[in-house]
């Protein structure tokens, strides 16, 4: 039985031993800290993925350069053409496809100079857009013979994002020299890349780049979302024919964007998997600190266990009054732990969202922010878990010297010294 | 008159032997006592003696290697663990030498704890508690924690804690051996108040003048050996070992 004494002894007991309470408190609270931290920020991009796939890139396939990832397009070398967004859209499965030419751009606007990438796409076949799973912010998207017309990303409607100063609707940029009217812009999509982007219709590209080939950087094609692997395969097949390649020696990659989010994912859960055993390597070790500590304590108080059972205390109420203790410290720890990750992650959370900027010591720090799909989530399983886990942490490295003290002679601990 | 008394304790034939090495230690030798309610008793001897062992099994803190201990009519040999704790938690009040308060406890709920491990109500024990504190004359330290108390005051303080379950045996051990004279009187008259009002008292002291003070019956123990016991009758002590003896071994249970 565990009465209102015997807690406050154990509490008083912890409160005598500040020093060392505290410093098996803070071994505990950094390993939770710590795995509450990654765990939050893990739920919220499977959140985001999640997202996605429910969103405009569950039915999406994706045909690439081998090897590459997120910046299609910028190798000469690789090269797909209208014949090859032709023998896509034409495979089983597909119902539309179509290319888009990623390119570097230099943008210009009241004689600030930037460089961004440029992307293109079919106003009548926008299913690239639908990947990014946002609408227009200002004005309206492109539309088929949009020449001389640009859509811009999200940021440069905010000052001292790319320009100085935000743009607005009807504005003039200078892209790669060319003078191109602004008809919309973007909703944020949450990372600094995609929100920097300037947009134009396929038809157009060639007056912006009138010295390159052209050449897309990547297929987007809509298919048949529950047939979607069979799609894979036949526009594998379609363009090795038409590209005239053997099997397994591709230089183009057929790719759903589920599958592309699910290996993502997979590698998320490694390096999340990864740190969260760090953290739990933390915590065994603190457990081993915990343990240490009772032990100690149970020692320091082998007399007073002895005057404990002398008055009527049994074996288990001085082993409930160890065990809660330990148990009581992990409890401390916990809270801290999961109050001080919660803390650190919205601190993060909003950092990587809007960015920071202080001066210390006369030198300037800042960072721009920009990747608000990195945003941590808080469910209250994540709390109540994480204070249960130190509580049994602190319950388990105490069991054993509670259980010695349970298990001390009366006689031996009344003559202890 | 021996027999229309409640016995409380008893010890049949008691040795504790300790292993030392290869040699052993025999710190108690065939011991025989009884302890009616009531009464004031007395272990007496030297140190060395075993009256520390002897305390021990009479509070049945220990077993013997030997010989049987009852209390209350029950071997305890035949007791568990928390069986033992719960018959040592309200039959027996201890009394230390050394105090053993806890520290980090405050004096009242020093006295409140073992009503705790009895299951008492916490109201019912806080009150018992203050009634236990006015009783010793500390009734205005309940909130002090034992350090802030002298020697003669921790004393109290631990006889009230022996007194809260109202149990039926004290037992104190060396109860004045840290104090002075003076307040060591005080202890000693407390005790002798709680049995003047039926408390069965029993004391372990290396000083045979404290012993035949306050005590009706002194059982002397030398070597291990209970070398004799002896009995206030009147104003003096006469011998009554034999007696004792036939009392223990002739008392039903074999």
């Amino acid at each position: 039985m565990i009465g209102s004494e015997s807690i406050r002894y154990a509490l008083r007991n912890i409160a005598h031993r500040k020093g060392r309470s505290f410093l098996t408190v803070l071994s505990i609270f950094l390993g939770i800290a710590t795995i509450f931290i990654f765990v939050s920020f893990g739920l919220g991009l499977y959140g985001y993925m999640n997202d996605l796939l429910e969103g405009g890139s569950g039915d999406k396939i994706m045909v690439q350069p081998k090897g590459s990832m997120g910046v299609p397009g910028l190798d000469s070398t690789f090269a797909l053409t209208d014949n090859d967004v032709e023998v896509v859209s034409r495979a089983g499965g597909i119902y539309e496809a179509t290319g888009s030419v990623f390119k570097i751009a230099e943008v210009e606007s009241r004689d600030e100079l930037k460089y961004v990438f440029l992307l293109s796409y079919d106003p009548s076949i926008p299913i690239l857009m639908d990947l990014y799973d946002v609408d227009v912010k200002e004005g309206r998207w492109l539309r088929k013979g949009d020449s001389g017309k640009v859509l811009l990303g999200y940021n440069y409607l905010i000052d001292d994002k790319i320009f100085s100063k935000g743009l607005k609707i009807n504005d003039k940029i200078t892209v790669q020299d060319k003078e191109l009217r602004i008809v919309g812009f973007m909703e944020s999509v949450g990372n600094p890349q995609d929100d920097s982007q300037v947009y134009v219709i396929n038809d157009y590209v060639d007056e912006i780049y009138p010295n390159d080939s052209n050449s897309y950087g990547w297929i987007v094609a809509r298919a048949d979302k529950d047939n979607i692997d069979w799609a894979v395969e036949n526009v594998e097949r379609g363009l090795r024919n038409s590209r005239d390649m053997e099997e397994g020696k591709e230089d183009f990659s057929v790719e759903s964007f589920t599958d592309m989010i699910e290996s993502f994912s997979t590698a998320m859960d490694i390096i999340i998997g990864f740190v969260v055993l760090i953290a739990l390597i933390s915590v065994v070790v603190s457990a081993v600190n915990t343990a240490n500590t009772m032990i100690t304590s149970v020692i320091e108080r082998t007399k007073e266990i002895g005057v404990i059972k002398s008055i009527g205390g049994t074996n288990s109420e001085v082993f409930g009054i160890f065990l809660f203790e330990a148990g009581f410290l992990g409890f401390v720890a916990g809270v801290i732990g999961v109050l001080l990750g919660w803390g650190a992650a919205a601190l993060g959370g909003y950092i990587l969202d809007k960015g920071f900027y202080l001066v210390l010591f006369g030198r300037e720090f800042g960072f721009g922010g920009g990747w608000g799909f990195l945003a941590p989530v808080f469910p209250g399983y994540l709390f109540g878990g994480l204070i249960v886990f130190a509580v049994l942490t602190g319950a388990i490295s105490g069991a054993i010297p509670a259980w010695n003290a349970s298990r001390t002679n009366i006689v031996d601990a009344l003559r202890y010294e | 008159m021996v027999t229309e008394r409640k016995e409380l304790i008893r010890l049949r034939n008691v040795s504790k032997f300790y292993e030392m090495g290869n040699s052993v230690v025999k710190a108690l030798n065939e011991v025989n006592l009884k302890v009616y309610e009531g009464e004031f008793v007395a272990i007496m001897g030297p140190s060395g003696s075993g009256k520390s062992t002897a305390m021990n099994l009479v509070g049945s803190l220990d077993v013997p290697t030997h010989g049987s201990v009852f209390l209350d009519e029950i071997d305890i040999s035949t007791l568990g663990e928390s069986e033992l704790a719960q018959i040592r938690g309200k039959k027996i009040g201890f009394i230390f030498q050394s105090f053993n308060l806890i520290a980090n406890l405050t004096t009242i709920e020093n006295v409140m704890l073992p009503m705790m491990f009895q299951g008492t109500g916490i109201d019912k024990r806080r009150k018992k508690a203050e009634e236990l504190l006015k009783l010793v004359d500390l009734g205005n330290r309940g909130e002090h924690y034992p350090g802030e108390l002298s020697g003669g005051q921790r004393q109290r303080v631990a006889i009230a804690r022996s007194l809260a379950n109202d149990p039926e045996v004290i037992l104190a051990d060396e109860p004045t051996g840290n104090l002075d004279t003076k307040t060591g009187a005080i202890v000693m008259e407390f005790l002798e108040k709680m049995n003047r009002e039926g408390k069965t008292i029993i004391i372990v002291t290396h000083d045979p003048d404290l012993a035949e003070k306050y005590a009706d019956v002194v059982y002397w123990l030398k070597d291990g050996i209970l070398e004799k016991v002896t009995k206030r009758e009147g104003k003096r002590f006469v011998d009554v070992t034999k007696k004792v003896k036939k009392a223990v071994k002739g008392n039903g249970v074999k």
